[in-house]
């Protein structure tokens, strides 16, 4: 995590984009009632964390790369998918810090109005919501190292799992045909969940509670699953050919 | 365009100093004077060698003739120009080989480097594949010339650091330790080419350490320590300069830096040079005294187990101890 | 002067330059993905915004507006973003200095090696028109498609300026990253993207001003409703003016630097 903070360009663009989205959101929302709001800064909060996920866990390995430092990586006795989900999920908590900030300066800046009914259950929601993140980015991550093109694939994921996600409108928005992929990512749920738990009111996915959280823990393992799978291919390959060990 | 100078290049008086602040709310401010105010002239179709320790200025020096640094005080002129009012002139005219690891682009051929600053330097269109060629020919990069740099072993980015600083055909080349990093047959090959250039007509200032390699190669040689030139002639006149010193040379094992110690606090010796690191340590003891003093020299190390004495000729690299202690 | 045009020396460091650059991108982005930053960028992008646009104000005049206006923001990523990580790569790459140590003119040198992103932010305008039209529907009915290519063309310069200018601001920096980061996103807020500039707090108005993405968006959207290129005149003479700035502070940045590193020593630094 020290790496991460060290070199500063990569947090940059995911501290910047939710807050820029959010004030776009919160600028569109103006005029709409208060629940709305919470629509732009949870989403916005969303985002963050997100963003610094696919950031942390995508380029967890490939900063090594660059640096040099990957064949040591490799050569630990650690398995390389523990040391990809443990900077993974601290890059999901900066993410966390990167949403309450978000939340802060939707508040303060905007005077927009959001009350959590329950606590606990928002915190349950905001927590497998983490998880469910950092596996994904576990996954991610072991596709990566698969491939030289890190660096643009993570520029390119992290819309489209904004947009699908359903950050800061309904799913139901999207076309049909999308509502699959949309559903098939943990983070959908996630932002329902927490939605639900901010808002007593509030129908979304119509779902309820209980089975978002259901299907974020679902979700959790299944990404786990293939990001475990896949970086036992990874490691084969990595002895087979010393390809990934460079740039 | 002024009329052809007499010296390639004339330094008088430069001076440099660096001066970097640290804090933010404290400001402490830290002074270096890394250049104290030398002057030397080189020769048309001289090989002149400037030599010295590490952080001896060395480094500071050709940045400031090759216009990368600007004086503090004092003027130099290359070429017949001055450093700071006609730097675009100098730049045009002279070869810059730094070596190292940084300064390719990595991510094209090495072929494409050298086009690249083909066109910075305004080498002609129609002599420029032919330049190419030949540079590469000569570096020996000829049969890896298309591939990426990022794939060069490190004595190949050297090599192509060299075809690049040759590009512009230019009559006057600055090395910054060309040999540094290379293994020794890379190194031997270089030393060739770097004669083969003198022979041809041109003329070099390079930096080195390694004394040996002056040795051979400079015509003469500046010894430059702690920012000023200590010493400044042929490396035979300079190796008269300790003409009257013997160098006992020692090898040993188990000897620590203590017994060094003892050994400088001896009246007639001039300097002690040790290598401890290792299995095989060497200690080169210079003395006016002569093999009369071997005697002190085992009595002062019984501590340790000694292989071998010798009597060696005094070389540069004694000369250049004996100036920059 | 030689007798050979292609001799001229700043033509020539312009174009060894452009053609340089572009190399050394495809050497690592391989055409593949290059076209799928291409087509998916504006795509997601646009999307974004609309379906929120969608989710809050339904109403087609809105969704118009965003959608053209996202069209043309998407030029930031090629004009800010790549341009900015050219001068990212040369410094940890060390080759600032071997091009600081050639005589070459420093002008062209420095245009030269932004033009390929001038191309490759028309194009992902072009494709994000496309979606626009075809996805979301935008009426394009009454457009005027000689002065929408104009607005395209010279956003597309203007904005490479601004790139540029940004670049050379993160010369003096740690890394030039940060702020081409901080400004590929600001446009969606700053620059009349998805909602006129009237709405933003006054003291922020200048700022939008400065960019000229702002007059950009303006002019596209005018243009899609058929303004002819005499009306649309005032504003983009504003565009070029304010591109024309940036490259101008850019390339003054760009010596300042130069000259600084050269009398404080430290070319090497980043």
């Amino acid at each position: 995590m020290l790496n991460f903070f060290s070199d500063p360009q990569w947090i940059i663009p995911n501290i910047i984009a939710p807050f820029v989205f959010t004030a776009v959101a919160l600028i569109f929302f103006r005029n709409a009632s208060g629940s709305l709001a919470l629509y732009a800064v949870l989403g916005g909060g969303m985002m963050g964390m997100w963003g610094n996920t696919l950031y942390g866990a995508g380029f967890a390995l490939a900063f090594d790369r660059w640096n040099g430092t990957l064949e040591y990586v490799l050569a630990t006795p650690s398995r390389l998918v523990w040391i990809v989900a443990g900077r993974s999920a601290s890059a999901a908590v900066l993410g966390l810090v990167n949403a309450l900030a978000v939340l802060v300066v939707a508040v303060v800046g905007f005077k927009a109005q959001i009350g959590i009914v329950d606590p606990v259950t928002f915190l349950l929601a905001l927590v497998l919501t983490l998880a469910s993140l950092s596996a994904l980015g576990v996954l991610f991550c072991s596709s990566f190292l698969l491939t030289r093109s890190a660096s643009v694939l993570t520029n390119g994921l992290e819309m489209p799992i904004y947009v699908a996600s359903g950050s800061m409108f309904p799913i139901a928005l999207l076309p049909f045909w999308s509502h699959p992929l949309s559903l098939s990512l943990g983070p959908t749920w996630g932002i329902d969940a927490l939605r639900h738990a901010a808002d007593v009111t509030y129908v979304g996915m119509s779902f309820g509670f209980w089975t978002d959280i259901l299907v974020l823990l679902a979700s959790t393992a299944i990404y786990l699953a293939i990001g475990f799978w896949l970086f036992i291919i990874v490691e084969k390959k990595v002895r087979r050919n010393a390809s990934l060990v460079e740039y | 365009m002024p009329a052809e100078s007499e010296k390639a290049i004339t330094v008088q008086e430069l001076r440099r100093v660096y001066s970097s602040s640290k804090g933010i709310i404290r400001k402490t401010r830290n002074v270096v004077e890394a250049v104290k105010g030398i002057s030397f002239d080189v020769d048309y179709g001289e090989l002149f060698g400037l030599v010295g320790p590490n952080g001896a200025g060395k480094t500071t020096t050709i940045k400031m003739l090759t216009t990368l640094l600007t004086p503090t005080s004092g003027t130099a002129k290359v070429l017949g120009f001055d450093i700071v009012a006609d730097y675009v002139d100098i730049r045009r005219r002279i070869g810059i080989i730094f070596g190292g690891e940084r300064g390719l682009y990595y991510r094209v051929s090495g072929r494409e480097n050298l086009r690249y600053f083909a066109d910075l330097y305004g080498v002609p269109l129609p002599k420029r594949e032919g330049t190419i060629n030949e540079l590469l020919g000569l570096v020996g990069l000829a049969d890896r010339a298309d591939e990426r740099v990022e794939g060069y072993s490190r004595g190949m980015k050297q090599r192509l650091h060299i075809a690049k600083g040759l590009i512009n055909d230019p009559r006057l080349i600055f090395m910054d330790e060309p040999t540094i990093g290379l293994d020794p047959e890379a190194a031997r090959e270089t030393r060739a080419m770097i004669k083969g250039l003198v022979e041809e007509g041109k003329t070099i200032l390079l930096t080195t350490h390694y004394m040996f390699e002056a040795d051979e190669l400079c015509q003469r040689i500046g010894v430059i320590s702690g920012g000023k030139i200590v010493a400044l002639d042929s490396p035979s006149a300079l190796k008269r300069f300790v003409k009257d010193v013997t160098v006992i040379e020692v090898e040993a094992f188990g000897v620590a830096e203590a017994d060094l110690t003892a050994l400088r606090q001896q009246p007639d010796v001039t300097t002690v040079n040790a290598n401890l690191e290792g299995e095989r340590q060497t200690i080169r003891v210079q003395t006016a005294r002569g093999s009369e003093f071997i005697p002190t020299v085992t009595k002062l190390l019984s501590k340790a187990k000694i292989m071998e004495v010798r009597i060696k000729e005094p070389t540069l690299e004694d000369a250049y101890l004996k100036l920059v202690a | 002067m030689t007798s050979n045009f292609q001799e001229w020396p700043p033509l020539r460091i312009f174009l060894s330059s452009a053609q340089f650059a572009f190399k050394a991108l495809f050497s690592w982005l391989r055409p593949e993905m290059w076209l799928m930053q291409v087509l998916t960028l504006p795509l997601f992008q646009m999307a974004f915004f609309v379906y929120l646009a969608r989710f809050v104000a339904p109403a087609a005049a809105n969704v118009a507006f965003i959608a053209v206006g996202n069209a043309m923001q998407v030029a930031s990523f090629s004009s800010i973003f790549a341009v900015c990580n050219l001068t990212s790569e040369e410094k940890w790459q060390g080759t600032l200095v071997p091009l600081i140590a050639s005589p070459a003119n420093r002008f062209p040198l420095f245009l030269g090696r932004a033009t390929f992103q001038i191309l490759n932010g028309m194009a992902t305008i072009a494709v994000g028109f496309l979606y626009a039209t075809f996805i979301f529907g935008v009426d394009m009915s009454h457009a005027n498609f000689l002065s929408l290519a104009l607005v395209v063309l010279i956003t597309s310069l203007a904005m490479t300026g601004f790139g540029l200018m940004l670049g050379s601001v993160g010369l003096f920096m740690r890394t030039a990253m940060i702020v081409a980061n901080i400004f590929l996103f600001i446009g969606e807020l700053l620059c009349g993207v998805n909602f006129p500039v009237t709405v933003l707090p006054i003291w922020l108005q200048p700022v939008s001003y400065a960019i000229p993405m702002t007059y950009g968006t303006m002019a596209a959207r005018a243009a899609v409703q058929g303004s002819g290129i005499l009306q649309l005149g005032p504003v983009l003479l504003q565009e070029i003016g304010s591109g024309f700035v940036s490259i101008l502070i850019g390339y003054l940045l760009f010596r300042g630097f130069e000259i600084l590193a050269i009398r404080r020593g430290k070319l090497e630094e980043y």
